[in-house]
């Protein structure tokens, strides 16, 4: 007994029901019988669409990368290597568009569903002529276009038909330690695969290791400025509040505050607002879209958020200070955290503080890690 | 034996496990999903309620009902089966009918199989004149589920009628304007209570 979805074979999962037998290991996403022939889901690409204009230039590396990922793609799958806001987006359309111009069907998924909204947006200004359609949880009644972009969940809709799949942000939540997503979302794609990460992690680099991939490497920005590292401050927790007061006093610009949970996202919001600008965000919030907008226009200096605003959102001139208490961020989330520093092409002045009660393990890595991809450029 | 919500293993020799049924939720599972038994008045009658519906109740119900996970049809009146013989001992059980759409598409009748083990006699000829379904609507159109039921059965002396959750009350208030002409005494139960002053 073998899932077609999800590829189960553990029969203590299996259940059988009025209409057959059924795997529960990926019943959260609709029941499949094991009897039942999944059908790929059809769709045309209309001509013409694969035409593309970026509203800048993109840099040498970013075309050298762009061009090895279309050959690597003819015979391989492929793992792009990034650096945060080294722009993977970019490096991968001229891919999109070789696929699209041969009629193929094309996916972009990403974990985040304000970062599927972002980057349809984005997308619809790079391939003027495609029609770009954003699937994430309740926003799921036209699942055909040119270019599908979506979240990790809503790959399910769509077995076995994709030609190429782009998965970003694969070591991240909800990817991330889900065999049977990373299952539904690898048998969604008929054809060839692009990993797309800035922190390569032990389960996909299992995953790398059963294919046949290709590694493209881009350790640095376009801005060929170095990664933030940030200034690590180690203080008890308790004081560690004092110290980000004095921060947030002295912050000029911008600041996203990291914190590791809802609740102290709430508390840090009540207590903040009497005396700072700031809004909050994390990821049950109902004003979540309208918060962050309104930290992206502007109108607030200070935005405190859960890891939902880790990876994919991009702000011009933004500093980050990141409260890493009991351990509660791994390296990954600290490197995405720190990477929303300095993505904007023009100069951008951010700065990075790192509070923590420790100066080991996953801190260590993290400043290791930027400081190895610094000296690469 | 697996947890049906949660996955993990439970462990089937337990001590508890000689004299009660064995419960196909992880005992932390079950300890989230909290029996809180309310009366709600709808006006013309009282509504019995179990759970209130949020958390994992919701959770397992929308994997129940929206993603046809049948094996969760015991989960529920889990720890309520020998209340509802008791209290409602006597009564003919009389079983909202699902939309035949929703039926064809799940392959089982879901308030069927959820209150299958409760000893209860059945009543049946409670009819929706119209395949009617209010997910998704808005109050008005809920609304309309007032007047969209038939009963066409014998005439029983005490019926229980039950649901599985309770929102507006539109289709308990259609079910049991049906009821007075056959019969003299009608309760009602509903497995859930959404608060809709909470959750709109």
């Amino acid at each position: 007994m073998k899932c077609a979805r999800c590829g189960n074979e553990d029969p203590s999962y299996f259940y059988k029901g009025a209409k057959g037998i059924y795997c529960r290991k990926c019943i959260r996403y609709s029941r499949v019988l094991l009897d039942e022939e999944l059908k790929s889901f059809d769709y045309e690409i209309a001509p013409g669409v694969d035409e593309y204009a970026f509203s800048y230039e993109l840099s040498k590396e970013q075309k050298k990368a762009s061009h090895e990922c279309v050959e690597a793609l003819k015979d391989h799958d492929v793992l792009l290597h990034c650096v945060c806001g080294a722009g993977k987006t970019e490096i991968a359309v001229e891919s999109i568009a070789s696929y699209l111009a041969r009629g193929l069907k094309v996916c972009y998924a990403i974990p985040r569903k304000e970062v599927v909204i972002e980057l349809s947006q984005r997308f619809e200004k790079i391939f003027n002529k495609a029609r770009v359609t954003a699937v994430y949880g309740g926003h799921h009644e036209c699942l055909k276009g040119d270019l599908i972009v979506c979240t990790c969940h809503q790959l399910y809709r769509y077995h076995r038909s994709f030609d190429l799949l782009i998965l970003d942000e694969v070591d991240a939540f909800p990817l991330k330690g889900d065999e049977t997503l990373m299952n539904i979302a690898l048998n969604s794609c008929r054809g060839r695969l692009i990993f797309s990460t800035a922190t390569l992690d032990e389960q996909l680099q299992k995953v790398i290791d059963e294919r046949d991939v290709v590694t493209i490497e881009l350790l640095s920005r376009p801005s060929r400025r170095p990664l933030s590292v940030p200034k690590l401050i180690v203080l008890p927790e308790l004081l560690s509040f004092f110290y980000l007061f004095h921060l947030m006093r002295h912050t000029a610009n911008q600041c996203i505050i990291f914190v590791s949970g809802i609740r102290k996202c709430i508390s840090l919001y009540r207590f903040c607002r009497h005396f700072y600008s700031c809004t909050y965000v994390y990821s049950d919030l109902k004003e979540r879209k309208e918060n962050i907008e309104a930290f992206r226009s502007g109108r607030y200096h200070f935005l405190i958020s859960t890891t939902v605003m880790e990876r994919g959102i991009t702000i011009r001139n933004v500093s980050v200070i990141i409260l890493h208490y009991s351990r509660v961020f791994d390296s990954a989330s600290l490197v995405q955290m720190l990477g929303r520093v300095g993505r904007g092409v023009k100069e951008d002045c951010g700065r990075s503080y790192l509070l923590s009660d420790h100066y080991n393990g996953e801190v260590r890595e993290t400043l290791s890690y930027l400081k190895r991809a610094n000296a690469s450029l | 034996m697996r947890c049906l919500y949660c996955d993990k293993t439970i462990k089937t020799y337990t001590f508890s496990s000689l004299f009660l049924k064995e419960d196909e939720l992880c005992p932390s599972c079950r300890k989230k999903l909290k029996i809180k038994r309310r009366k709600i008045n709808l006006g013309e009658f009282e509504v019995e309620t179990f759970y209130d519906y949020d958390g994992i109740f919701r959770d397992l119900l929308l994997q129940y009902k929206e993603c046809h996970d049948e094996a969760l049809k015991d989960v529920f009146l889990y720890g309520l089966k020998e209340y509802i013989e008791t209290a409602y001992h006597g009564y003919r059980l009389l079983l909202i009918p699902s939309t035949a759409g929703k039926r064809e598409e799940r392959g089982f009748d879901h308030l069927k199989e959820m209150f299958r083990l409760v000893q209860l006699h059945r009543a049946e000829g409670l009819e929706m004149r119209l395949d009617f379904t209010q997910e998704g609507k808005k109050l008005e159109e809920r609304a309309l589920m007032r007047d969209n039921f038939t009963y066409n059965g014998p005439f029983l002396d005490k019926i229980v009628i039950a649901d599985d959750v309770l929102t507006t009350g539109s289709t308990l208030k259609g079910a049991f304007s049906c009821m007075p002409k056959h019969s003299k005494k009608v309760k009602v139960l509903s497995l859930a209570y959404k608060n809709i002053t909470l959750h709109y």
